[in-house]
């Protein structure tokens, strides 16, 4: 304990680090702000930029870029009515009406407060729980690996974005994308035709640029003429003592809500903040004020989803299973830089891993500076036209790809997969379950390979072993939860018009 | 229901098939190196039968309730494709960060920015500053074409 508390703190005397932390928060809230950069892409195009860096230093951007980019997008959202990111949606719903009510710097300041609780509470729990979850994981064979991947495509059925069935298809593809390229174990290759640049398969990195960013641009090219009207604002107000005794307990609430759906794989910062702000509501006395701009709604949103990113790091970290899009790109992120994903990492390299958690709480603490001082100035950079902002991600988003590897292959591999999340989008499949599925898909197919040489080939000896057939019920239960959650809604809809009737 | 409702799920179970077909034709393993485990066709193959299943539960689920329809996207959106397909040929044919200058000149014009002064700075000086940075910074060297055969002598 106290061996971490030391890692911890030898952050706050790495000078570099602690630079970088305030340059990727920078950085981080700009992305965050601009229209339909989030958090995930702005990792996937930042993720070259640090392959020279040292592990810690590598992580520390990715992680600070995922906390600063979830907070920012609430700026956009409060003062346009335009979330900078999905996580931010739920804000909207408040956050924009109190700003036009003339309390656009009392609604940031609730923004930023809760955020930054959010942020802070998950990653002390991640602290706790990531040790513990580790020490069972330790004793994870190949059976309950491969039981535990499988719980985690089921999760991919209730991403709130696309449909369950939608979701699985994509998740599907996702894994089949990870089949291409020679066969692990016999060296067989597979949707090469002939092309040797795939014989190690595609990589993470091109894949997921054009997953998010240039399916993104392709989306984004729809409403290349909108125009957004801006609400002015003197400044940032800290929420007032009042303003704290209506909120500490939604505050609260939100922290686990957000922890927790965080923690759950593939679940992420958007799902949180909708069901952080739906409990708001529920447990609110003033429930005549969401959506007129209370700051109950901003409070139990912003806690969530900023809550949800320290729980993401959770599984994704433990488990080597990404909590949500741009968690993925972490793992990918760890992969490079040689720190494998398990629960080795909390054995082998455990000082590393707190000083990651300790650069988590500093750009927590720093986006809570930024966004008191700052905020309204990078309110200004979401008024860039998209017209010049875009072609600019685009040659960040080719260079980038082409530098990891210096090969033409992945800037293709980039055109190809953007055109793919574009059309994949345009039907309302969501791009995350396929980039999920591509992280699980080898480690799906490798502990099932394992499986079936531990047991002489008798699959259903995985049944035999308690916790992957418990992974395995939960997996059930992830995959038809949605569906009855569906039928009981439509169920109680179809009771209320013949009652009504 | 619409025929045209049928097009996402029709493409979906093409692609299956083809995938299902491809995986037939891989070599087998022999049974000596892949012992008590699976060929490497099972595994797409066991995927693609899940997708068709899926394919299969998406399309009722369109026949219960249809899709909404989706409009045409505007021209800016096909254009961009399309400048896409010239990075591509630009690439291969001239130079990488020429290909870079003229896409971003020619989708900073097709999606409505009208200032053309302002549009070619930003295609002329990004890509300078990006190659900048990550040949100078991070020591990348680039694919030969055009400028760079000049500049790499």
């Amino acid at each position: 304990m106290l061996e971490a508390l030391q890692a911890m703190g030898s952050v706050v005397l790495d000078p570099f680090l602690l630079l970088l932390i305030f340059a990727t928060t920078i950085i981080g809230v700009v992305i965050g702000v601009l229209p339909g950069i989030g958090a995930t892409t702005g990792a996937a195009l930042l993720l070259p930029f640090t392959l020279t860096m040292s592990p810690v230093h590598a992580i520390t951007v990715l992680s600070t870029i995922y906390v600063s980019a979830t907070f920012a997008g609430s700026i956009t959202a409060i003062l346009i009515n335009t979330p900078g990111t999905s996580a931010a949606a739920a804000t909207t719903f408040d956050g924009y009406p109190l700003a036009q009510r003339g309390e656009a710097g009392r609604a940031l300041g609730i923004a930023v407060v809760s955020s930054t609780v959010g942020g802070i509470f998950s990653v002390i729990v991640l602290c706790i729980a990531a040790p513990m979850l580790a020490r069972v994981a330790y004793h994870f064979r190949p059976p309950e690996y491969f039981a535990l991947t499988l719980f985690g495509l089921s999760m991919l059925a209730s991403i709130s974005s696309g449909g369950a069935i939608k979701n699985l298809i994509g998740g599907v593809f996702g894994v089949w994308v990870s089949t291409i390229g020679a066969e692990p174990t016999t060296g067989i290759e597979r949707f090469m035709f002939g092309n040797y640049d795939l014989y190690e398969g595609l990589s993470f990195v091109p894949v997921f640029i054009g997953l998010f960013a240039m399916s993104e641009l392709l989306v984004q090219s729809k409403i290349a003429n909108q125009l957004t009207s801006t609400i002015g604002m003197k400044a940032v107000k800290l929420p007032s003592r009042e303003d704290y005794k209506r909120i500490w307990k939604t505050i609260l609430r939100s922290c686990g809500i957000g922890t927790f759906i965080g923690i759950l794989p593939a679940e992420g910062a958007t799902v949180a903040s909708m069901i952080g702000y739906a409990e708001a509501r529920r447990w609110s006395k003033n429930k005549e004020e969401f959506g007129k701009g209370s700051i109950e709604g901003i409070a139990g949103a912003e806690a969530a989803n900023n809550a949800a990113t320290g729980g993401a790091m959770v599984p994704t970290m433990v488990l080597g299973i990404p909590g949500s899009g741009t968690t993925a790109i972490i793992l990918v992120g760890l992969m490079v830089h040689g720190l494998r994903p398990g629960p080795y990492l909390f054995t082998e390299q455990v000082d590393k891993v707190y000083q990651i958690f300790g650069a988590m709480i500093l750009a927590n603490i720093m986006f809570l500076v930024m966004g008191l001082y700052a905020a309204k100035i990078f309110a200004r950079i979401s008024l860039v036209p998209i017209s010049l902002l875009w072609p600019i991600v685009f040659a960040f988003a080719v260079v980038g790809s082409y530098s990891l590897s210096s090969a033409l292959m992945d800037v293709w591999i980039v055109l190809i997969f953007g055109v793919i999340g574009f059309f994949a989008r345009r039907h309302g499949f969501a791009v995350a379950p396929i980039a999920v599925g591509f992280i699980l898909g080898e480690m799906v197919e490798t502990n099932l390979q394992n499986s079936l040489k531990m047991f002489d080939g008798q699959w259903w000896m995985i049944l035999t072993q308690p916790l992957a057939v418990l992974f395995l019920v939960l997996a059930v239960l992830g995959l038809c939860g949605p569906m009855i959650f569906d039928l009981l809604i439509r169920r109680q809809k179809h009771n209320g018009d013949s009652s009504n009737s | 229901m619409k025929i045209s409702d049928l097009i996402v799920p029709g493409v979906i179970t093409v692609f299956s098939f083809i995938v299902i077909y491809l995986s037939l034709q891989l070599d087998l393993s022999p049974p000596m190196i892949v012992g008590d485990s699976m060929q490497p066709r099972a595994f797409p193959i066991f995927l693609m039968i899940i997708n068709l299943i899926l394919v299969g539960l998406l399309t009722y689920q369109f026949y219960q309730s249809p899709p909404d329809s989706i409009p045409l996207e505007p021209f800016q959106t096909w254009g961009s494709i399309i400048l896409l397909v010239i990075f591509y040929g630009m690439t291969t044919g001239v130079d990488f960060f020429v290909a870079i200058a003229v896409v971003m000149f020619l989708m900073c014009i097709l999606w409505g920015e009208k200032r053309i002064l302002v549009a070619l700075s930003a295609s002329l000086v990004t890509p300078i500053l990006i190659f900048v940075l990550f040949d100078q910074v991070l020591q990348i060297r680039f694919p030969r074409g055009l400028l760079l055969d000049w500049y790499y002598g």
